[in-house]
This record gives structure tokens, sequence and C-alpha cells, in this order.
């Protein structure tokens, strides 16, 4: 039997479509009467590889003492955007051409095309400030085709400093991913809310998808847990402990100041989740004494339940693609399980079989669920809390964290290409911080330092 | 009620015109010294503007006070509607230039021309050197070679080759027929065909992608003898999402064959 998990397990999640592969994999993987079937492959198209992509260096278009540091942060910000896309084989910038083309006019395809770079795309530019502006010229060129080869021309004139540079680099950057990485918007704009602890306090924080321009949002002096953003970016909702225990709270990133929601009706309020349409908020609500999923409008007005068995239900979240459907976790039969049910509370399916499941996350196109599991959970039993993310329509998983330690409350990004997750190498609470990784398990990336907690991705 | 009716000679009855006529002169004497009479002795000693207990007073009201809108003053520089004609320009009288400085232009110096070594002239071979082999083919220009509207991804177990109907595009946006090829062939699970019928056979499907990039319509434009390899074929195209908004034009037909080599 020609078995090669390796590689392409982690290759095939990428691809939705994938994942029927990989499931078919464990599948006979763990099956005991398992057969050698001679033409079973889990590579389905071995052989296709991603485009190649050139990075170069702009080219400093001004001698401005000011665009040597801007051209820095520029080119180093455009280079982590592609190569953490997920989609593209970047060429190693040692092995790029000397020269640095700032115009079509000056570029050699030939010179990238050819051994060692053997760029299928080439990205390049010029970068220059003048009075205080900073002006970028970028191009996306096919190596290939030297008779047409232009295939993106974009310019930026912006504030010339450090952020806009940044944030120059990363347009730039989801327009070469939107072009050429199948019409999916990039995500390089994207924002992650999260949790700081500092001081005995938690606060609401928020940085760039890439870990920069971290900064407090909300300054409350007390613990606040799982930020939620709208899908619009204007407001969060998250938990927050007061006179009263937990309750939902709301604060308007239009306004910069908390906003009014009133979840009614007492108890612990815990885990907010907003609806795709942004109109409805699904949270878990202790008022009848048993935690229960509830839904209100997006102010805390008319809340109605539409979980109504003994046991704890937490953590809702609904459907992003058809905002019809809400995955949670019950402890109706004991240990907390992964669980979906239509909005209105009808056709509940249960999901895992077993161990300890909680923190679920819908990816946007609605065909996964990601979670935290830790399948052998009890007393001297080996094995952790991992990321694993499971095909809703098969309910066939995957494990994508393996040996880091405790990893929780993974969240999809915008694309459906990364997740977002808390880790803690030491299994202590204190040590926990936020890591980025493709869907897939690779290209593991730590965002944060020690002390952040609960990421949530934006949903644009 | 008058009578109108005219009657001669009830006029001509009592003619006694003479009398009205004097009677009428007396009146109108009467009347005119009347009047003459009064001027005369009616406010008699004082006159307007007298230096009186009782003087009268004179309200003038400037026009410019008045509630109207303001008069444009008007610009007195027409020359031909002026009314005060322009002065005429003086005349200078004629300067001489002075001379030149004779220390204004600057003569060229001489200036030694700097000495270059001699590049030393590398020396002839002392053998014969084999010249190089001369193309036997006739040079007819540079060109960039032709593009071929296709693209050709060899897979571990075939070929996929996407090719656009509209040559033009196809020609112009080679980077996305490229993208199209990938993305299908990516997504073509060959194990799907059943290897023993399916080797060294191919499958043609054609299928048609809209503006926003969405592919719609496969249909098999020529069967390879194994309905499995046709099956996965057509599956393959299926399950490819998007592969990007075009780049011109509103849709364009992708043909695109599969090509089975070796289970």
């Amino acid at each position: 039997m020609k078995y090669r998990p390796a590689r392409s397990l982690e290759k095939l999640l990428l691809r939705p479509a994938g994942l029927f592969l990989i499931a078919f994999a464990l599948l006979t993987f763990s099956s005991v009467t398992l057969q050698a079937q001679d033409w079973f492959k889990t590579e389905t198209s071995a052989g296709v590889s991603n485009i190649r992509l050139a990075v170069a260096d702009f080219k400093p278009a001004s001698v401005d003492p000011q665009t040597a540091s801007l051209k820095q942060t520029f080119d180093s910000t455009l280079f982590n955007d592609l190569s953490s896309a997920g989609i593209f084989d970047i060429v190693s910038k040692s092995l790029l051409p000397q020269a640095t083309p700032g115009a079509p006019g000056e570029i050699n395809l030939a010179q990238w095309s050819a051994a060692p770079a053997n760029a299928a795309m080439i990205a390049f530019g010029a970068l220059g400030t003048s009075g205080g502006r900073l002006t970028v010229n970028g191009f996306l060129f096919d190596a290939k085709n030297t008779q047409f080869p232009q295939v993106l021309s974009k310019q930026y004139s912006e504030e010339a400093n450090e952020e806009m540079a940044r944030q120059v680099a990363h347009r730039f950057a989801d327009e070469i991913i939107f072009r050429l990485g199948g019409g999916i918007p990039g995500i390089a704009e994207t924002k992650i809310y999260y949790v700081k602890v500092g001081g005995g306090n938690k606060e609401i924080w928020a940085m760039d998808y890439d870990g920069a321009n971290q900064h407090e949002i909300t300054h409350l002096g007390t613990v606040s847990i799982s930020p939620r953003v709208s899908p619009d970016n204007s407001r969060i909702a998250f938990s927050s402990l007061g006179k009263d225990g937990f309750q939902i709270r709301m604060y308007s990133l239009l306004l910069n100041r908390m906003v009014n929601f009133s979840s009614g009706g007492g108890g612990t309020n815990l885990s907010p989740a907003w609806s795709p349409n942004g109109r409805d908020i699904a949270f878990s609500s202790s008022r009848t004494g048993d935690p229960e999923i509830y839904i209100a409008d997006s102010n805390g007005g008319s809340a109605r339940r539409v979980t109504s068995f003994r046991g704890p239900d937490v953590s809702p979240v609904f459907n992003p693609k058809t905002g019809s459907q809400i995955a949670w976790i019950s402890g109706r039969t004991h240990l907390p399980q992964l669980y979906i049910m239509d909005a209105d509370g009808s056709a509940i399916t249960r999901l895992t079989d077993g161990g300890y499941a909680t923190s679920p996350s819908w990816s946007p196109n609605g065909q996964f669920l990601a979670f935290a599991w830790d399948r052998k959970y009890g007393p001297g039993a080996p094995g952790g809390q991992d990321i694993y993310v499971m095909e809703v329509a098969t309910k066939r998983w995957i494990q994508v964290t393996h040996d880091i330690g405790r990893c929780d409350f993974p969240s999809w990004s915008p694309d459906g290409r990364h997740l977002v997750f808390a880790n803690s190498p030491d299994g202590r609470a204190s040590s926990t911080r936020i890591v980025s990784m493709l869907a897939d398990g690779t290209g593991r990336r730590n965002l944060t330092g020690p002390g952040a907690d609960m990421p949530n991705w934006s949903w644009k | 009620m008058a009578d109108l009716s005219w009657n001669p000679d009830d006029q001509f009855a009592d003619d006694n015109l003479r009398k009205n006529f004097f009677g009428s002169l007396v009146l109108h004497i009467t009347v005119a010294a009347a009047i003459a009479g009064l001027a005369y002795f009616h406010n008699r000693g004082h006159s307007w503007g007298e230096n009186a207990a009782t003087a009268g007073a004179i309200q003038a009201t400037m026009v410019a006070s008045l509630p109207l809108p303001p008069k444009q003053r008007e610009l007195d520089t027409g020359v031909l509607t002026s009314e005060n004609p322009s002065p005429a320009p003086l005349i200078a009288p004629l300067k001489t230039e002075p001379p030149p400085d004779p220390h204004e232009v600057a003569l060229p110096e001489k200036v030694k021309p700097p000495k270059v070594a001699e590049k030393p002239t590398p020396a002839p071979p002392k053998h014969p050197q084999p010249t190089p082999p001369q193309p036997n083919k006739a040079v007819t220009g540079e060109t960039a070679g032709i593009r071929i509207p296709q693209s050709t991804l060899e897979l571990k177990n075939g070929t996929a080759s996407a090719m656009v109907q509209d040559r033009t595009f196809g020609s112009r946006f080679a980077y996305y027929v490229n993208i199209v090829n990938r993305t299908v062939a990516q997504n073509w699970f060959t194990q799907e065909a059943d290897p023993r019928a399916s080797v060294g056979k191919s499958v043609t499907v054609l299928f048609d992608i809209d503006r926003a990039g969405t592919p719609s319509n496969p249909r098999i434009e020529t069967r390879s003898g194994s309905p499995s390899l046709d099956q996965s074929a057509l599956r393959a195209v299926q399950r490819v999402e998007g592969f990007g908004p075009l780049p011109a034009g509103d849709h364009i037909t992708v043909e695109y064959t599969f090509h089975y080599t070796q289970p």
C-alpha cells in the first residue's frame, strides 16, 4: 500500500475539498478490516505545486533619510504577508537577483524566471517619500509571459510614517492574494481581538493579524473575557465581571466607549456570539439555574431560550455562511461535547464521541468546525488539549496541533486558511500566548508574548 | 331732468348775453383781487429761515441713507468711455549701454587632457581557437516566442491542460489560464478513476467561467471511454468554488483536458 500521509495531510486542508481524502485516509488508518488497496493514494494531484512568487525589495525612489526606514518596514511586511498567506511558494530572498527593478521598464524577466529564482510571478516596485507623503508603485508580473507580463499594477500615496508603510504593504499583499488566490480576499488588513492579562485584571486588546500594533481597547479595571467582534467591525461583545457576576457587555469601536447591552434576567451570562448578519447575539445564560443558550437581538432585547436540556450549554457559535445553525458545547452527557443544532433549537446533532471538547469556531465557508479537544480526558490519562478541525457534514476530523502544550480558543480567519489560538507551552495560565497558523497546522507563528488569551479574528 | 331739446327761439327770446358777460367779468376780478389781498396780508412780516422765535424747521434727508441697495461705484478704467482721459505715457530718453566689464566673459583656459593608461591588448592565442558552431537556420529577427493560450501541468499520474477558447484572452492573461489549470488540477482526484480502464485515456471537459470567477455548466466534450475517468474530471471542475474575478471580459469558456497516464 502506497500511503504517504506526512505531507499531503497537512497540505490538503488548505483546499476544502481535500478533507474528503484526509478523512478517508484517517478511516483507513483506524479501520480494523484494513485491506491492501494497491491503487490507493492520499496524494490527490501530486506535482501541482503552489505559485512560485518572488518578492523583490522595492527600489528607493528618493534619497530622503526617512525612505530607508520606511522601505525596510514595507519590504519586511510585504514579504511576511505573502509568505504567511499559505498559497504561495515564496522564493527565498537569498536566491533573488541583485537588481531591484522599480518600474516595468527596468525588469529583466529572464533573470527572474531562470534558476535559481525560478519565479513564476514577481512582485516589485518603487517606494519614495517627498514632502511628508509616502508614494508606492507596486507591480505584479508574470515571469513566464514575456509578451504581456503585467498582472497587477497599483499606486498608493499616504502619509509617510511607519504605520502607513505597513498598511500600504498589507493592501498590496491583499491585492496579490486576491488576484492569485482564487478570488478570496486576503487577511492582511484584518484584526485580532484578545484578552490581555495583567495585574489581576483582564482587559480586551486588539492587534493586527501579524501581531503588530497591539493596543488596549477597554479600560474597565475588572475581568473581561471572550471578546467577539461584530461582523461589521463596529462593536465588541464580551463578558465582564461586575457586581452581579459575569454579564455580557458591549463596546463600540466607532464611539470608543461602552454601549448599552441589557441581557436581563440575571444569572451568569457568558460567551456571546454574533450572527453573520450582525442582528442577533447568542450567549449562554444561567438565569434559570442551568446554563442554557439564549439568542437576543444586538442590544440585548427579546432574549429567547433555544436549548432546554439538563446540563450546561455554553460557547455558542453561529454558522457564518448561513446563520441558521449553531454549534455549541453541551454537558448533557457528563463531559462537555460538541453539538450543532438549527438556530431555532431543532435538529440537535452530537459531533464528538468522547473526551473533553471546548470552544468551537465555525469556518467562514461553513464547512469546518475548529475546536479544542482533550480526547483522553481523565485522571492519569495521557494526552493534552489540542486544536482539531472537523468537517461538519461528515464528522471527520484531523488534529492540527501536536505536542506544543495546552491549546485552546481557536478562531478562524476570514479567508478560512488560517487559525489563531491560545497556547500555553507549559500548561500554566500565566504563560498563555497567542499563536496563528495555517489551517493545516503548518506555518505556526507566535503573535504575542505570555499574558494573552482568547483570540478572536475579525470577520473582514 | 334737464331739457336737452334745443329751441333757437327760446335762446333768442331772452338775449341777456351782455348782462351775463359783465357779471362774469366782475366776479373774476373780485376773486383775483381777493387772492392778491390774502397773499399780501397773510404771514406778513416773517420769511423762511429768519431768526425768529417760531422759526420753521426743514429736514433734509440724505440720499445715501435711503434703505436702497448701494450703487455700484463705476470704475473709471475704460479708456474710451472714461471722462478723465489717461495721461500719455512718458517717453523715456534712450540710454546707452555701459561697456562690458573686461573680466565678465570667462575665457576658456587650456585644459590638459587626462592621461589614460593604454589598455593592454590581449595577446593573440598561439593556437587557433575552435570556432563556435554557427547556426544553420536563417535568423529572421528576435521574437519573444509564440504564446499558445494553453497551460499544461505534468501531474504524478497524468497531464492536465487548460485552453481558453478566446485566444486573445489566453495570451493576454496567461497567468489566469495558469491559475485555472492549477486549481482544477489540485481538485482532480485521480484515484476516483478506475486505473484498469483509464490508463492512457484522455477526457476533455468544457466549462464556463463568469465574471466573478465561478465555474459553471461543466460538460464533457470528448469522452475517454472510461466512465469513471469522465466522472472524476467532471467532479474536479465541480469542486472548484472560484478562480478569482476575470481580469477582462464577461465570461470565458475553458477547454480542459485530463490525460491519465499511469495508476
